[in-house]
């Protein structure tokens, strides 16, 4: 795009949009970003961590510490992420351009399982395909005479599937929004023109949300490189470790230097692909979709087709989404949690106290801390998705105006990052950055301000990402008018880009509120206050044995996570009009 | 009396000023503490237990005007976040109560990031290496356990050797010791023992171990051969408990686990049961400690703070201990009981843990056990 070389832009023009924004990204960006990842990189210069550069790459321990942990988490990166695509895809396509009956329940279906925690999905997999290797109850299939064989049970294959089904629902969020700005006049543009359904699949529509499907993939690829719960419990049992668990296990046996070590070498893998990745997008003529007028959105008649798809979507939905959360919703009812479904019991969420089970505490309902926790909770989730988004937006911004660009490429890259960093490392990072004060500004150390910005900068990239790939299809006309009439930079985000790019901007905002809301491990470490948020309350209660009322809590996190979606749907629908048809 | 409480006043005037004093609070009474921790106002406690709720509500009863602040956190976690606050000069918490202690003596002890404080009042009730380097609050198990249902005569397990043969191949399961410390610890335990490793082999077989080339000892070749046994890993003890101790279970595996999860059985359907006469040993006793950050905000309320945490003269604890009194853990101040259905823990055939001596094998043996993965 060459918007910004159009006009030769006054001096004070250049200082306000063309240079100001970009330069204060960039501050932004070193601050936030480059900065905690420059302390963990010289924190492995010192002796012990060139040790640790050593033991990883070049001894007797490489093998098993880096290369084999590498293969496995790049074929699950892969696969998870052709998995997502795959299935994110179908149901976008099907949810947004097509006349399937129960386009709503689909579409909420396919947004559930990201708000559910991996393990859900892991331990639903377990109830099912669980063998004899471990000992204890077999799962359901070989209680009724089917044997499950080792490769199945256990390692690869079920972690890639359980993680494909806890993310596809990332990318299914991500793509959907971009097609929902596919315009009608494109399609029937093609229609008139003669081509074939097929054709316009794959010649207008696929091209049109490229964007979409690379941010898709990206996401999901880190997502799947970066999750511990699925291949800790379903890959340990065949000793299969990714570069997750090993990285974990460093840090939690006091080998932080080594774990660091493996944080950046996984950072620089990653980031080789994405680069790939995003070659591949620049290398591209971009579509501009959204024009501002005939945003109506055109459905494809499935014919005889709607029931069997909408058949298929459902078994989705029931797999993913209903078959977890009722393993959740039994695990919080039952008193033995090797017996799911008997003697089920409302007692861990609104039993009294002082009684037999449960050592006598009283259900989550009646823990004065919960309504404390619920509402620390929202707000901690609703200040970061906010602070993410108008940062992530004008990072997308500056990255699609200038794409191809040196600077353009760097921020895209450097945006992305956090999210390969552990939880951990950032939050001690952070905490040695900015607990002291930094000349005149005060020292930051236990306050919120801290966590939010902490927070922002660790879920960036879905902020990024999203927004990346809806405005990449909004048209330079409407804002070179603006621009035109003399409208500011501000004025003209706020007016005509925001409103336009709801969609993806509200897509990447649940998505920033649902990690902020179910992660553990950054506010542990930076919240100082007492009031605790939902998933520290769960973990009290984990640590302690009780995993119903764990369980109960995630149940609470997960009706907290589709309020929000709701939310921001109505509030999508009302400043976008135009689209209801 | 009234020379008590002069040096009261006296000890709450000078205390105001700084930490500079915090040895001379060492040698101060609960009583003679009390009132500067009341002018100190408040305890921060960064907790392994969540059961840090109930202490909070005990200590503010007993002492009302010191208010507990008790953040509860991972022992990593607490390590994390007092090195990077101490780098930041940020002095925020006074007190850790925290496992993992072969990394707190090398992160923390060694660093000088702690103060090691050991209250008078029941300095003369422990043993010495219950006091240095780090103040041991109580002892926790990983020992071996087996299905007290499936096995009704006794466990199956009386020499760590079987293990490693045939009948016990993919039967024997731990949770990872690359990913917890204290599975980690055992391993690290099992390798600095030696020379009884090599005497129950001699016991089982009837001939000296034969060590291979590049293993340093008897440990390091039982912790090779049961690796090579299919020795099972698993993520959790929560699913080594179901796996170990479902009660239907036909010819269930055993493994290295927490004596104390043992409660646990009537509510969860286990048979878990300790595999206590084992040679050389069953497993091992760590600690979970009690200690003061280096320039704590509130020195005195600290002190105060471990003091109560070690109870009173009963044979519970009281209300200081009680809520960490579970049978299969083990109190180390001798006037506490241990729990009438557990092994005594003069009984306990597990060898505790040496912190300096863990400390020191832990890396050489983390890094075994990765080669064997």
């Amino acid at each position: 795009m060459t918007s910004t070389s159009l006009l030769a832009p006054s001096g004070s023009r250049l200082l306000r949009s063309g240079f100001l924004l970009p330069a204060a990204l960039v501050v932004i960006v070193a601050v936030l970003v480059v900065a905690p990842l420059a302390r963990i990189l010289l924190t492995t210069l010192t002796p012990e961590g060139m040790a640790a550069w050593k033991a990883v790459l070049a001894s007797r321990l490489s093998a098993n510490l880096w290369w084999w942990p590498l293969l496995d988490t790049m074929v699950l990166g892969f696969a998870v992420a052709g998995g997502c695509l795959l299935i994110g895809g179908f149901l976008a396509w099907l949810v947004v351009l097509t006349d399937v009956p129960g386009r709503r329940i689909l579409g909420l279906m396919g947004s559930l399982p990201y708000m559910i925690p991996s393990f859900a999905a892991a331990l639903a997999w377990g109830t099912l395909f669980r063998n004899s290797r471990l000992g204890g109850s077999a799962g359901f299939f070989e209680t009724n005479g089917l044997a499950i064989p080792d490769w199945l049970a256990w390692g690869l294959v079920p972690t890639a599937i359980v993680l494909v089904a806890h993310y596809y629902s990332l990318a299914y969020t991500i793509i959907a929004a971009a097609l929902g700005s596919v315009g009608a006049d494109l399609v029937e543009a093609g229609q008139m023109a003669g081509a074939k359904r097929p054709r316009i699949f794959f010649g207008i529509v696929l091209p049109v949300v490229t964007p979409a499907l690379v941010a898709a993939a990206s996401l999901t690829f880190a997502g799947a490189v970066a999750n511990f719960a699925a291949p800790a419990l379903l890959g340990l049992p065949v000793r299969m470790q990714t570069l997750s668990t090993r990285l974990f296990g460093m840090i939690e046996t006091g080998q932080n230097e080594r774990g660091f070590v493996l944080a950046l070498l996984l950072i620089v893998v990653s980031a080789l692909f994405l680069f790939l990745s995003d070659r591949l997008v620049s290398g591209r003529r971009a579509f501009i979709t959204v024009t501002g007028k005939g945003g109506r959105t055109k459905r494809f008649p499935l014919g005889a087709w709607r029931w069997p798809l909408f058949a298929l979507a459902v078994l989705i939905g029931l797999l993913t989404t209903v078959l977890p959360v009722l393993v959740l919703a039994a695990s919080s009812l039952a008193p033995q949690s090797g017996a799911l479904f008997s003697n089920w019991t409302l007692h861990f969420w609104i039993g009294e106290g002082g009684g037999e089970i449960a050592q006598g505490q009283a259900g989550i309902f009646r823990n004065p801390v919960l309504i404390d926790a619920l509402w620390t909770t929202i707000r901690l989730g609703l200040v970061v998705a906010f602070t993410t988004m108008v940062l992530g937006l004008a990072l997308a911004y500056t990255i699609v105006q200038r794409k191809g660009t040196l600077l353009a490429t760097v921020l895209s890259q450097l945006a992305f990052l956090p999210l390969l960093v552990p939880s951990i490392a950032f939050a001690a990072a952070y905490i040695a950055l900015y607990g002291a004060p930094i000349g005149p500004l005060p020292s930051l150390y236990g306050t919120f301000a801290l966590l939010v910005i902490a927070a922002s900068a660790h879920n960036l990239p879905f902020a990024v990402q999203s927004g990346r790939s809806v405005l990449g299809q909004i048209s330079a006309d409407i804002e070179e008018s603006a621009r035109l009439t003399g409208a500011s930079l501000v004025r003209r985000l706020f007016a005509i880009v925001f409103p336009l790019a709801i969609r993806g901007l509200f897509a990447g905002a649940i998505l920033v509120f649902v990690k902020m809301v179910r992660d553990l491990s950054l506010v542990v470490l930076l919240f100082t206050a007492t009031s605790p948020v939902l998933s520290m309350v769960a973990y009290r209660y984990a640590v302690e044995g009780f995993m119903q009322f764990a369980n109960a809590i995630t149940l609470v996190i997960l009706v907290v996570c589709l309020a929000a979606s709701f939310l921001a749907h109505s509030l999508q629908n009302r400043v976008q009009k135009w689209k209801e048809s | 009396m009234l020379k008590r409480l002069s040096m009261t006043v006296l000890a709450a005037c000078l205390a105001l000023p700084a930490g500079a004093l915090a040895e001379d609070l060492d040698g101060l009474t609960p009583e003679q503490l009390l009132p500067i921790a009341k002018k100190e106002g408040s305890v921060t406690v960064f907790s392994l237990s969540s059961r840090i709720a109930k202490i909070e509500k005990a200590f503010e009863g007993a002492y009302p005007g010191v208010d507990l602040i008790g953040l509860d956190m991972s022992s990593t976690k607490q390590i994390a976040r007092v090195e990077a606050e101490q780098q930041a000069g940020v002095h925020a918490v006074d007190v850790l109560y925290i496992a993992d202690t072969p990394v707190v003596f090398s992160k923390l002890v060694k660093e000088n990031r702690v103060v090691n404080y050991v209250p008078p009042r029941i300095a003369g009730e422990l043993e010495d290496r219950y006091k240095t380097p780090l103040l041991t609050q109580r002892l926790s198990t990983k020992v071996l356990m087996y299905n007290e249902k499936a096995f009704p005569d006794g466990a199956p397990i009386t020499n760590l050797w079987q293990l490693t043969e045939p009948e016990w191949q993919g039967r024997v399961l731990m949770v990872d010791p690359s990913q917890r410390g204290e599975l980690l610890d055992l391993l690290t335990e099992i390798s600095l023992h030696s020379d009884e490793m090599a005497a129950a082999y001699k016991a089982l077989y009837g001939k000296d171990i034969v060590v291979e080339d590049g293993l340093e000892g008897a440990g390091d070749q039982f912790i090779k051969a049961l690796f090579e046994n299919d020795l099972i890993l698993l993520p959790n003890s929560d699913v080594l408990n179901k796996s170990i101790g479902d009660v239907d279970a036909k010819n269930p595996p055993v493994g290295f686990g927490t004596y104390s999860d043992r409660r646990d059985n009537e509510k969860e359907g286990w048979a878990l049961q300790v595999a206590n006469d084992v040679a050389p040993a069953n497993g091992i006793l760590f600690p979970a400690v009690l200690t003061i950050a280096d320039k704590a905000p509130h020195p005195a309320a600290a002190r105060l703070l471990i003091d109560f945490m070690f109870g009173d003269d009963s044979p519970t604890g009281g209300p200081g201990f009680e809520p960490f009194n579970v049978p299969g853990d083990y109190a180390v101040r001798k006037s506490i009981a241990d729990a009438a259905d557990s092994v005594k823990l003069a009984d306990l055939k597990a060898w505790t843990i040496d912190l300096a001596k863990t400390a020191a094998a832990r890396g050489r043996v983390a890094d075994l056990i990765i080669t064997l993965q």
